[in-house]
């Protein structure tokens, strides 16, 4: 007999044609009248729908404080999903969809309104025969983490044994504010669901660009060799956005740039960058080798050179006046919270001893690019008239994680001429703008694995607490400090410039 | 976009650059070539398909119509497009008269993008045997479509016995979505079906990869009985201890799938339009040894997979007297 999967006979290893489809199961999502939910959770949900990618027996169950029956839920579903469906929005998958949506009101202290979720899941077992495997979003703030999930635990809603099934939790950042706070919001939800059910959402993580990193790295003979310290000269993490703060006032004020982005994101990156090879590509061995990483990570001594923050000013962005941070609805006038963080990082390992990382991000900057630039050391002899050379950089490997998602080389060529001249040419690799149309959106990636249970995009507890060992320091010593100032539409203060400017080298401009 | 009138081959590469380079896409991320073998009634289709499958993979499109191979001058009228009405890659249509359409290679080969994967379509009668057409013969997956032959149930006998890895029909990318469907269905069964009954048409190739699959991998031959609709798949049952679980065609997009002891469910299962059915086969370039194993356990013929994946081309003039020189003469004696 040919092997099959799982003991059913109709699946071939060999077959790649047939999709990886969960088990029945539900879609718990609490919150779920939030903008997250709104703009790409139900969305989402609806494209994988439409992909063919759910169940047989899938079903989404709303929580949230509405008086609204089963039918309103849907509505406003359908609502969200039209508007913000990559693929295209097909009323007949709706209906299908839209059938299987379930909504439970209650605020989350409301014992009965947790009974009546229970009694919910109950009857889908019935109807959809979900056999008790559910997971459940927490797409809420995290100070109501500690009341959901005791109500989950009261009524027994995350323990797989009592379901029957799998239970399984999905958490979105951020996780915690510091070591501390982190430590305490892990062990709750990991003390209630199991650390092997939790899900932490780095959307990041979702990015075709992000897995072709490890594409790139390990299954090519051409880049490992030269990926270290021998030849690498530096490398830079930007992720720069060119939106403000948004209707986030209250969140952004208390977080800061650093904790909302540099904690997760870039040291994200920076891991899947920097680590050994896994022993294979599993959750487990893939997230071994990302918290060596962060575990090696050293934070600059000297913070007042190498750990710049910003806030911008008013100025001008994209042909338009914005206002600056300060001038912002709902900010304090004297508010210090940094919009633009940027930092020098070292990686204690024989691979990276000596290899400055630098981390940037930040807001209203001049334009939304997210890219990981590898820059390599100068040949160590130049065969030229030195005058030949004037124009060559570094050579450099880019990974443009978003947007036109791709790679570029970057590496001397000869001018055309009579004259030996050289200088930089760029080799460009798209994913294509004009073939990603149909390319999965993060989070629909993010919510089929959770609901196959595969781990590997999900950085895990200690992923984060090592995350928040090299945050904090940075953020004892800004505490006392006031954000350096830039103008709306420039790439930062020009104490990040000059931070690099120290050692003779220069940000890219993405 | 170039059109080219009575040219040659050498032209037509120069036309490419050309257009390359007034692109300015000389890096395109040429991922493999598309080679669509296609009649002249047929080329609509053949191209509306193509550019649907060329969005979702980069790829370089050559459609070749061969048209009057008893005209007496042989020529070669071409169209070149980038970034065109066919998609956003590069394409080339060429027409091919006379002689020349018998030496098609002669214009392709100096055109496939270098060192990228070569994909052939027939859309439309495949050849009777993939060795008689150059294009096929230089190609790493060539993909057939029974389903338009005069007779397709023999169609698909002949694309058994003549098979190597890498071929595939679209006749079984018809029946991925059913497939689909059963796996998952079938995830949380135990037990092998004692009978499986096709509903359909039993002349349809489709339902006979299907059975062919069935048997293969449960090892119980299906029935196929007529449907109400000829050429039509309508459901299948599979007959297990507690009663039957049958998966039956509601409309163009949607079908129930009923249980022993579950409620009845709708579930997605689209008709695919030619481009999407292309597209995913555009999306492997190895051989599919499943198809190798339900077309083998359909005809009978032990063993499809461990056939040698390399062909020689067979030299075959259509328009010398049938049987004679089949195979004895070499290709590039014709004039």
């Amino acid at each position: 007999m040919t092997p099959s999967v799982n003991g059913n006979p109709l699946r071939d290893p060999r077959d790649r044609r047939l999709p990886r489809l969960p088990d029945a199961c539900a879609l718990v999502v609490f919150g779920v009248t939030g903008d997250l939910a709104r703009k790409k959770l139900l969305p989402a949900v609806y494209d994988l729908a439409n992909r063919g990618l759910l169940p047989p027996g899938f079903a989404l169950l709303g929580f949230a404080r509405r008086d609204w029956g089963h039918g309103d839920f849907a509505d406003m579903a359908r609502d969200a999903a039209s508007k913000g469906a990559r693929t295209p929005f097909r009323e007949d998958v709706w209906e299908r969809l839209a059938g299987s949506i379930r909504f439970v009101p209650g605020s989350f202290d409301d014992d009965a309104a947790f009974d009546r979720l229970v009694a919910e899941l109950k009857s889908l077992e019935e109807s959809h025969g979900i056999r008790g495997n559910a997971a459940f979003y927490l797409s809420i703030a995290p100070s109501a983490f500690p009341v959901v999930l005791k109500q989950m635990q009261r009524t027994g809603l995350a323990s797989d044994a009592e379901a029957g099934g799998w239970r399984r939790v999905v958490v979105e950042k951020p996780f915690g504010h510091d070591t501390a706070s982190a430590r305490e919001l892990n062990e709750l939800v990991d003390d209630v669901f199991g650390p092997d059910s939790v899900f932490r959402i780095d959307h990041y993580l979702g990015k075709e660009t992000v897995q072709n990193l490890l594409a790139l790295r390990f299954a090519n003979t051409l880049f490992e060799p030269v990926w270290n310290s021998h030849f690498v000269d530096s490398v830079q993490i930007t992720m720069a956005e060119d939106v403000g703060i948004g209707t986030r006032a209250g969140f952004y004020d208390q977080t800061g740039a650093a904790r909302d982005v540099l904690q997760n994101h870039l040291l994200q990156l920076l891991a899947l960058t920097a680590m050994e090879e896994p022993v294979s590509f599993n959750a487990e061995a893939i997230r071994n080798e990302k918290l060596k990483v962060l575990r090696a990570i050293s934070v600059p001594e000297d913070k007042k050179s190498f750990a710049i923050r910003g806030q911008y000013e008013q100025g001008w962005l994209a042909g338009q006046r914005v206002k600056g941070y300060l001038e912002e609805a709902d900010i304090p006038a004297d508010s210090r919270t940094e919009t633009f963080a940027a930092v020098q990082l070292g990686i204690e390992t024989r691979r990276w001893a000596g290899v400055p990382f630098y981390l940037r991000t930040g807001k209203r900057l001049p334009r939304r690019v997210t890219e990981i630039a590898v820059l390599f050391k100068q040949a160590p002899h130049l065969p030229f008239d030195a005058t030949d050379t004037t124009e060559l950089g570094h050579n450099q490997l880019v990974i443009r994680v978003q947007p036109d998602e791709g790679v570029t080389l970057k590496f001397g060529s000869k001018v055309p001429g009579s004259a030996m001249e050289v200088r930089d040419v760029a080799m460009d690799f798209l994913f294509g703008e004009a073939f990603t149309e149909s390319l999965p959106e993060a989070y629909e990636r993010l919510i089929l694995d959770v609901l196959l249970g595969d781990a590997t995009l999900f950085p895990n507890n200690a992923e984060v607490i090592e995350s928040w060992r090299v945050i904090d320091p940075l953020e004892e010593y800004w505490a006392g400090t006031s954000p350096e100032r830039y103008r709306a539409g420039e790439w930062g203060p020009a104490a990040a410039d000059e931070m690099l400017g120290r050692t003779g080298r220069a940000w890219r401009r993405p | 976009m170039t059109t080219l009138w009575d040219t040659t081959g050498t032209e037509v590469v120069a036309a490419l650059s050309a257009e390359r380079r007034a692109a300015g896409a000389l890096a395109f991320g040429l991922a493999l070539t598309l080679v669509v073998v296609v009649d002249e009634r047929n080329v609509k289709a053949a191209e509306q398909a193509a550019t649907t499958a060329a969005a979702a993979h980069p790829c370089r499109l050559l459609i070749v119509v061969r048209r009057e191979v008893t005209a007496p001058e042989p020529r070669l009228d071409a169209e070149v497009s980038i970034g065109g009405r066919l998609g956003p890659g590069e394409a080339i249509i060429m027409r091919m008269y006379g002689r020349l359409a018998l030496h098609a290679e002669s214009v392709v080969l100096p055109l496939l993008a270098p060192d990228a994967p070569v994909i052939t379509w027939w859309h439309g009668d495949p050849p009777e045997r993939i060795s008689y057409d150059p294009l096929g013969v230089f190609a790493d997956r060539r993909v057939t479509d029974t389903l338009h032959a005069a007779a397709p149930l023999a169609a698909l006998r002949q694309r058994a016995v003549d098979f190597a890895p890498g071929d595939t029909d679209i006749a079984w990318t018809r029946v991925t979505p059913w497939r689909t469907l059963l796996a998952a269905a079938f995830d949380s069964v135990t037990e092998t079906p004692s009978a499986i009954t096709i509903t359909g048409d039993p002349a349809d190739p489709s339902a006979a990869l299907l059975a062919g699959w069935f048997t293969d991998r449960l090892g119980v031959e299906p029935s196929i009985v007529a449907g109400p609709t000829p050429g039509r798949l309508t459901s299948i049952a599979l007959t297990l201890s507690g009663g039957d679980l049958t998966l039956t065609r509601q409309d163009s997009r949607t079908a129930v799938l009923s249980r022993p002891g579950q409620p009845d469910r709708a579930l997605p299962l689209a008709e695919s339009d030619l481009g999407d059915l292309l597209a995913e086969e555009l999306r492997r370039l190895d051989d599919d040894a499943t198809y190798g194993d339900a077309l083998s356990a359909w005809s009978g013929l032990p063993d499809l997979n461990g056939r040698s994946p390399q062909r020689e081309h067979i030299w075959r003039d259509p328009m010398a007297p049938a049987g004679a020189g089949a195979g004895a003469a070499t290709a590039g004696t014709a004039g």
